[in-house]
């Protein structure tokens, strides 16, 4: 294999692994956060509001975590 | 004829695809993903300095989301009454959001202050990501394309340091320069150690101007990719069998876009509120 197959290889093989593995983390996250959510929902129906925006946010903060692997995999087959 | 308005909106907009699909260019035979998000130039006018003012895709659906929300906030202004009608009633409740539901359950103090830029932000994103699902004519070609002003970084970075800047003019305004750097760290620490938290926290702080914009922007490119993937199966596999069985699948994609559009804008929103918020009341 020559050097430029090579490299084109290692690009796309980071790309697709990097989203992969990096979207592991944030999915076991997120799956956690709003099955927590919805537990104490159901236990305290009056509080639903407050959870539901602190849970839209805790979504925010965690999912950015895989995006910042997209972003990575994005660079990996188009810039770098 | 039951209901002759709805009959006349359904034909209006079998016209309008029918004159999309009529515009001259020719058609594509190949697809590539990345060609969906380049800026095709669409006015090409004279460089100033560092700064190429050519007008761009992003920079027609900047303009078309600016037009959209002014027009719907002044018509709406201008048009209250007492016994909201379906449109108004829509709106209204868009407002409570970003006001009770947004600014109102995050914030402390300064929310009458703050609630405009926050709300604002909400409605811009908001419009310019839901824009975004609608075929437009500019794509190569002026084949109609999806795109959305927010699928590009310049444009969320822009926002994100907007709420970069407000959070720190806020705090410094209501606490004051020394006071409000200094409240970065604990007060009760250990010397070495408040210095070392401090400086966690200034790096945090400009992650946040990083996971703002990121965030936004990588959710709708992610997006707009899957769909665009979706919407050309039959490019992609060479085949309008593949294509047409695959439509459902685009269908679902779409309407999770629809929910995507809505989140972004509102976790947009609503962590600019609790930065600023933040600053403003500082806890320790």
């Amino acid at each position: 294999m020559d050097a430029a197959a090579a490299k084109e290889l290692g690009k796309l093989l980071g790309a697709g692994l990097s989203m992969g593995l990096g979207a592991i983390g944030p999915g076991v996250g997120l799956g956690i956060m709003i099955g927590k959510a919805l537990e104490s929902i159901a236990r305290q129906p009056e509080v639903a509001g407050d959870v539901r925006t602190n849970m839209f946010i805790g979504i925010g903060v965690t999912e950015a975590v895989a995006l910042y692997a997209f972003v990575v995999a994005l660079i990996l087959i188009f810039v770098a | 004829m039951k209901h002759p308005r709805r009959w006349i909106i359904a034909l209006l907009v079998l016209g309008f695809l029918i004159l999309l699909a009529l515009l001259p260019g020719g058609h594509k035979t190949e697809f590539q993903v990345a060609g969906e998000f380049q800026r095709e130039v669409l006015i090409k006018l004279p460089t100033i300095g560092p700064f190429d003012m050519s007008v761009t895709k992003t920079v027609a659906y900047l303009w078309i989301t600016v037009l959209i929300v002014c027009v719907v906030a002044i018509v709406i202004s201008r048009s209250m009454k007492l016994k909201p009608g379906r449109f108004q009633f829509a709106m209204e409740t868009m407002y409570d959001l970003a006001r009770d539901g947004i600014v109102g359950s995050v914030m402390k103090s300064g929310k009458k202050q703050w609630f405009p830029y926050v709300g604002g932000v909400f409605f811009f994103i908001l419009v310019s990501n839901l824009i975004g699902l609608f075929p437009l004519p500019f794509g190569e070609h002026h084949l109609p394309s999806f795109y959305a002003a927010t699928a590009n970084l310049n444009v969320t970075l822009m926002l994100a340091l907007f709420t970069f800047l407000f959070t720190h003019y806020a705090g410094i305004r209501k606490n004051g320069a020394l006071r409000y750097v200094k409240a970065w760290a604990p007060a009760g620490a250990p010397p070495v150690l408040k210095q070392m938290i401090w400086f966690i926290h200034v790096i945090s702080e400009i992650f946040r101007l990083i996971s703002l914009s990121v965030r936004l922007f990588a959710n709708m490119v992610a997006g707009h990719a899957i769909l665009a993937v979706f919407f050309a199966m039959a490019l992609i596999f060479q085949s309008y069998l593949v294509g047409l069985a695959l439509q459902g699948a685009s269908v679902l994609i779409y309407m999770f876009e629809i929910f995507v559009a809505f989140i972004q804008a509102f976790i947009f929103a609503i962590l600019s509120a609790v930065y600023i918020g933040g600053a403003l009341d500082q806890d320790h």
